[in-house]
């Protein structure tokens, strides 16, 4: 565990932030090609920012804490991880409250409890399937 | 102050001018923003506080190039600025990158597929 700790913390706010896409809908996990558009600047950048502060001797990291495994330039593997991580979980919460505001504003509309809590794990919008409902209109 | 510090502040900078000035998808004035980023910097105490903890920390810094300030915990304020902007430049990618698909998607087939996107950035 020691020295793998910090991947083990990263895995856990992977783990804690899964219900929202399983459960409020984030759709974030499942729009894989739309995730690697968006992330792939930021990674890049990030990294290269990590490696000039490692280089400078800005921060380093723990022997005891890390796997050890580097990438090029001496980034730890962690690192990247973190980089992918935790804007990721930033983007579940972003996209589950966007969904949870959505519902909110259709049960301010008068929509039955029910059927508004049953499109929440798909996106919390009207589902097209019930056409013409009151729902299409939440402003 | 020192070169973390600077950079900080330099990233937010950098990260709001990429939203204000060339992707503009809005998202800043919407709510679902904002309130994902309260829970975002939340969450961001007990994890961030957990890799910087001075008495057995897993991310070490140079105190030279930093003010010097950590609360809560043992977590440079820094960090705070960092963690803002590299998860506000998530979104606003993302935000960009689901409007592309959509325009695209847009050009070939007439149906409303994602409304709810563009719907809820519109929302003050």
């Amino acid at each position: 565990m020691e020295r793998g700790e910090y991947l083990v913390v990263m895995g856990l706010c992977l783990l804690i932030t899964l219900p929202l896409e399983l459960l409020l809908g984030a759709r974030v996990w499942r729009r894989p090609r739309r995730l690697l558009v968006a992330m792939a600047p930021l990674v890049v950048a990030y990294s290269i920012w990590d490696i000039a502060m490692i280089a400078a001797g800005s921060w380093s990291y723990s022997d005891e804490k890390l796997t050890g495994i580097l990438l090029p330039f001496e980034m730890p593997l962690e690192e990247l991880v973190f980089f992918v991580v935790v804007p990721i979980c930033g983007l579940l919460t972003l996209e589950a409250v966007g969904n949870v505001l959505t519902a909110l504003g259709r049960l301010r509309a008068g929509e039955p409890v029910g059927r508004v809590l049953r499109d929440l794990p798909h996106g919390g919008g009207p589902r097209p399937a019930p056409a013409g409902s009151t729902g299409a209109e939440v402003a | 102050m020192g070169i973390y510090t600077l950079t900080a502040l330099v990233s937010v900078v950098v990260v709001l001018a990429i939203e204000l000035l060339w992707l503009r998808t809005g998202i800043l004035r919407t709510w679902r923003y904002w309130l994902a980023m309260a829970i975002v910097m939340g969450f961001q105490v007990p994890v961030d506080g957990w890799l910087t903890k001075l008495s057995d920390p897993l991310v070490l810094y140079n105190e030279a190039d930093m003010t010097g300030i950590r609360a809560p915990w043992d977590i440079p304020v820094e960090d705070f600025a960092f963690g803002f902007g590299m998860v506000t430049l998530a979104m606003v990618l993302w935000v960009h990158a689901g409007r592309r698909e959509e325009r695209r998607a847009g050009a070939g087939s007439g149906p409303a597929t994602g409304t709810a996107g563009p719907r809820q950035e519109q929302r003050a």
